[in-house]
């Protein structure tokens, strides 16, 4: 990990990001364009899952691929109880927390799984789970009118756009923190870290459990968002694919990489929805995808850095290299 | 009245299980000699229930007499596959190289199905030759020549494998490398062929068995997935490296899923995921397997 | 026959091999000796080219191998029998032999061989149907040098065949060894246990933390008062 930051680069840093989440704010008031203000949400909340997704499977190296069971976890918690009534905010804080208890449950034994088996077990998990809530509520939960009425996106895009900025925080928090050294070197050996004295499973269930939180959160703010949404389709294995390809294509394992790779994302989804038939973005980022793990495991991020070079005036500002 | 439901539900349950039998040879013999998890496995299946279906469509050759040429072609693909995206990762030692090649088959599991949406349109389809629902009857039983015929072309294939396997000098040399790589490069033995030949009939296998999906079953861009998942599930019950058990898994998990949508309803497709999560807890090495 | 000229050879990033350089010809029998770790096995991992030298060359019969991959070494006529016997022992006796005959020219000749290798071991003909890792440390050396001369070898290399072995089946062993080098069979012979290696082979080289510290005729070496005190306990 790269710790070489004079503490001027980290002011450079910390303003250009300040001025960043400013102009963000400024969004909803500059134009009154519903689709371009949803472009900006979604990328938001795209932020924030594949965020909570890097943290498990980037910095920690465990490919949990059953990262949708908790964006629709938080998400069902979280809109039900905002539908009987409960404010926002607990409802959101209730769907995460839900999200992490079942972290905690399947956490024991799902990490006694190793590799590819862990792989497979969390993609079976959550297919299960996508089964037995798409029989158990086969229909949408659609906004009563009382709700619908003063349907507004405005509060949504800055939830996520607050929510995101947390993620984003907390990631940076973790890149620098003895946690975040811990979780990275189980990623590279697992033995080698519990020889050298991190208690693996403590580290590995702590950044699942942040990670699931996370995407708790991400799901309620897409319950928020979404005037109608079908149970089954909170649990889809899309939400997940999505965060692992994102988080891919801008650079697992890095701050930047998620958000780099979740504004392409949804910008390649956007254009390419207009001339094609949807669900083209997928076969671009796939490919991409394909292209990052062969060649490129740096993602964009790795590509941006290769080209400015080590000991461009960047160099020494870097947040942090995924070496 | 009760004895006919039971006899009919197992009988329909053999003629679904062989199909996932089928389905999970070609991955249980890539990922136990290869150590390669071919997550892509059910895209190759479906690419393969689409080549039958055209061909049916297009040039009107029965989806039983398109079966070898459909493998040949996903053999071809497969090898095509193997040669550009997986070839170099078979040289890592072996936890990279599980994990990035999951990676990889994940990136194909993203790109195929598109492709096939692109192609093909997301409509669904079904290979009906002109004896479709056609049946004869059998003691208490009605047996359809459709799935009777996928039966007996699952049978045919897998103690064909079988063969390959145990009288071949190719196969021999299979088996052998998948115990002990290294003592087979000091044999003479070219691995890196062996392995790009291995992945290929994996495929092939897929591809036959997407032409019987297609047959008994629907076909759309999407159903990669599922069969893929199928297929893992069958193999974890088995057991890794076991070939043959795989057949004999398949069928169990036919019976227990015809069982089971009985008394579960539209639950019954999680028992086969339900399944495979307490193999991997309960009994890791599966029914036959001997890790 | 051989030739290997000034080869550096690592593993992964650690140097193991500086500069080895070593001969065996036609029919003749070759010994390694060295400690524990010395780099004998690194050697002939490298002339069946399971690890490519980094600076050298490897030259059998005229050839250059370098970055051959494994199977061609095979193809060229060198088989190595490895420290683990390197055999499949979950398969028959029989089908590892004709696995060791797996390239096509010695396929071809297979009946031949398998007369020759049944004759030196018969206990491979009455077996063949029985699982390799069935069989006792003895009959599973025996499988192995069995399975090599299926390869029908001009150049055969044991990795301390004599490892886990009890004193008799050794000098058995050992005898064998000898009979294959009058057929004609250059041997390379990497031992622990020196004096045995020696009183066998002809020549020998001692490897000393990868590197070749000394060479010369097996009886010399034998003799020798360095040699003596580091590998033989004498004074």
């Amino acid at each position: 990990m790269n710790r070489k930051t004079s503490s001027l680069s980290m002011g450079k840093l910390f303003s250009i990001s300040g001025i960043i989440v400013v102009l963000l704010a400024l969004i909803p008031l500059l134009t009154g364009r519903t689709d371009v203000i949803t472009w900006f949400t979604f990328t938001l909340m795209y932020v924030t899952l594949s965020q909570s997704w890097n943290i498990i499977g980037g910095y920690t190296g465990q490919q949990n691929l059953g990262h949708a069971a908790f964006f629709g976890i938080g998400a069902l918690t979280a809109r039900y109880l905002w539908l009987f009534g409960m404010p926002l905010p607990l409802a959101l804080l209730a769907g995460s927390l839900a999200a992490a208890a079942f972290a905690i449950i399947i956490g024991f034994p799902a990490f006694r799984l190793k590799g590819v088996y862990f792989v497979i077990g969390t993609l079976v998990l959550a297919e299960i789970l996508r089964i037995v809530f798409d029989t158990l509520l086969p229909r949408a939960s659609v906004l009563p009118s009382r709700l619908l009425n003063v349907y507004s996106l405005t509060p949504r895009y800055y939830l996520n756009l607050i929510i995101a900025v947390l993620a984003i925080g907390c990631v940076y928090w973790i890149s620098r923190s003895k946690f975040g050294l811990g979780l990275m070197s189980i990623r590279e050996n697992v033995d080698a870290a519990e020889a050298s004295g991190v208690n693996t499973q403590k580290y590995k269930l702590l950044a699942f459990l942040l990670s699931t939180f996370m995407s708790g959160l991400a799901g309620g703010t897409y319950a928020y968002y979404a005037s109608a949404a079908q149970p089954g389709y909170l649990f889809s294995a899309v939400w997940t694919f999505d965060a692992v390809i994102i988080a891919f294509v801008g650079g697992v394992g890095t701050i930047l990489g998620p958000v780099i790779g979740s504004v392409f994302f949804v910008l390649i989804q956007q254009l390419l929805s207009l001339y094609l038939p949807g669900g083209i973005h997928v076969l671009v980022f796939g490919i991409l995808f394909i292209l990052v793990v062969l060649f490129l495991p740096g993602g964009l991020i790795g590509l941006w850095k290769k080209i400015t070079g080590p000991d461009s005036k960047n160099g020494g500002g870097r947040i942090d290299s995924r070496d | 009245m009760i004895t006919q439901l039971v006899a009919q539900t197992v009988v329909n349950g053999i003629n679904v299980g062989a199909l996932y039998g089928l389905a999970a040879v070609g991955l249980s013999l890539t990922f136990g000699v290869m150590k390669i998890l071919n997550i892509a496995h059910g895209e190759f299946l479906m690419v393969g229930g689409y080549l039958a279906f055209w061909l049916l469509t297009l040039r009107g050759i029965d989806p039983f007499v398109s079966v070898p040429l459909v493998a040949v072609a996903v053999f071809l693909l497969g090898m095509i596959c193997y040669r550009f995206l997986f070839a170099g990762i078979a040289r890592f030692e072996e936890e990279t190289k599980v994990k990035n090649s999951l990676l990889v088959g994940f990136g194909l599991f993203l790109i195929v199905p598109q492709i096939a949406r692109l192609l093909w349109t997301a409509d669904v389809r079904s290979i009906t030759p002109k004896y479709s629902g056609e049946s004869f009857p059998l003691l208490n039983v009605r047996i359809a020549y459709v799935p009777l015929g996928g039966l007996l072309i699952a049978v045919v294939v897998i103690l064909a494998l079988h063969l390959l396997l145990t009288k071949t000098y190719f196969g021999k040399s299979v088996r052998g490398t998948s115990e002990n790589w290294k003592a087979a490069k000091l044999m003479g033995i070219n691995v890196d062929r062996t392995y790009l030949f291995t992945f290929a009939i994996g495929t092939g296998l897929a591809g036959v068995s997407g032409v019987l999906v297609g047959l008994t079953q629907a076909l759309t861009p999407d159903i990669g997935m599922e069969w893929t998942l199928k297929a893992l599930i069958v193999v974890v019950l088995a057991g890794i490296g076991s070939v043959g058990g795989a057949f004999f898994a398949g069928i169990i998990l036919g019976v227990v899923e015809a069982a089971g949508a009985i008394f579960m309803g539209p639950y019954a497709v999680a028992l086969g995921l339900v399944i495979f999560l307490l193999i991997l807890m309960l009994r890791p090495q599966g029914l036959f397997g001997n890790e | 026959m051989l030739k290997v000229d000034q080869i550096d050879v690592f593993h992964g990033d650690l140097q193991a091999l500086w500069g080895v350089s070593l001969e065996v010809g036609k029919g003749e029998l070759v010994c390694l000796i060295g400690a524990n770790g010395a780099g004998k096995t690194t050697i002939v991992e490298s002339i069946s080219c399971l690890l490519p030298p980094a600076a050298g060359n490897i030259w059998f019969n005229g050839e250059r191998l370098n970055d051959k991959p494994a199977h061609k070494a095979v193809q060229a006529g060198i088989c190595l029998i490895p420290e683990d016997k390197g055999i499949f022992r979950g398969m028959r006796v029989l089908e590892n032999l004709e696995l060791g005959a797996f390239n096509p020219d010695s396929r071809r000749l297979r009946y031949d061989t398998f007369k020759f290798v049944y004759e030196l071991f018969p206990l491979l003909e009455s077996r063949k149907n029985q699982i390799a890792g069935s069989l006792s440390g003895g009959e599973q050396q025996m499988v192995a040098i069995g399975r090599a001369l299926m390869g029908r070898p001009k150049l055969l290399m044991c990795d301390e065949p004599s490892l886990g072995l009890a004193p008799i089946v050794v000098k058995n062993i050992f005898a064998v060894i000898k009979q294959i080098c009058q057929s004609g069979v250059g041997i390379l012979l990497v031992e622990q246990n020196v004096r045995a290696a020696l009183k066998l082979a002809q020549r020998g080289y001692v490897i000393e933390n990868g590197r070749v510290a000394g060479h010369g005729d097996a009886r010399d070496l034998l003799n020798d008062e360095k040699v003596g005190s580091a590998y033989l306990g004498t004074t």
